[in-house]
């Protein structure tokens, strides 16, 4: 059992923990609920990227990807989660 | 080496799919937001630990700890912030005397 095979594996555990929260991001009952789901997928999709990274053999390339995908998911998280707060907020 | 980054990639493969379960599992928003908090930001930091470990030392894995760096803290900021827009938009929590009710 090689290496590649852990990391073939991996991919695929994580592309099933993906389609878990996509359940949770098409049923969730409040709007929080669906970005905490989108937050998670983002998470997960870093690892993704970093191993399809070292399956290709070009890891360079794919790490600058995921570093650029992590900070926009954290910005994207951030701004997102401020607006709803304001809008709920004056609504009260 | 190569044992150690598999133990590592095992484990954090272990939280993020406790994480996974959890989100898909607990009654509440709140509650589902403690799974997402706390497991799946030592379950990703762990993996790419893990990764970086089976690189060994270069450029490469320096970038792998930093990205593991950046989503130790950006993750619970990411997760308090939406937790704190949640409460301040009226959200109520799951409790046992509001059940009763």
């Amino acid at each position: 059992m090689t290496i590649d095979n852990i990391f073939f594996a991996l991919l695929v555990g994580l592309v099933v923990l993906i389609i878990m929260m996509l359940f949770r991001v098409f049923k969730g009952p409040t709007v929080f609920d669906r970005l905490n789901g989108l937050g998670v997928i983002g998470t997960d999709a870093i690892i993704i990227l970093v191993i399809i990274g070292f399956l290709s053999g070009r890891e360079e390339m794919f790490l600058d990807i995921a570093i650029s995908y992590s900070i926009l998911g954290f910005i994207a998280s951030v701004v997102i989660a401020k607006y709803l707060g304001g809008k709920g907020e004056s609504k009260e | 080496m190569k044992i150690l980054a598999v133990i590592f990639l095992a484990l954090g493969f272990f939280l993020t799919a406790v994480a996974a379960i959890g989100i898909l599992r607990f009654p509440d928003f709140y509650t589902r937001m403690h799974a997402s908090g706390k497991a799946d930001t030592l379950g990703v930091a762990l993996t790419l630990v893990g990764l970086a470990l089976y690189e060994g030392f270069s450029l490469t894995s320096f970038k792998i700890l930093f990205i593991s760096a950046f989503i130790m803290f950006a993750n619970p900021i990411g997760t308090h912030i939406l937790v704190r827009a949640a409460h301040q938009s009226g959200l109520k929590p799951l409790t046992k005397r509001r059940e009763s009710k």
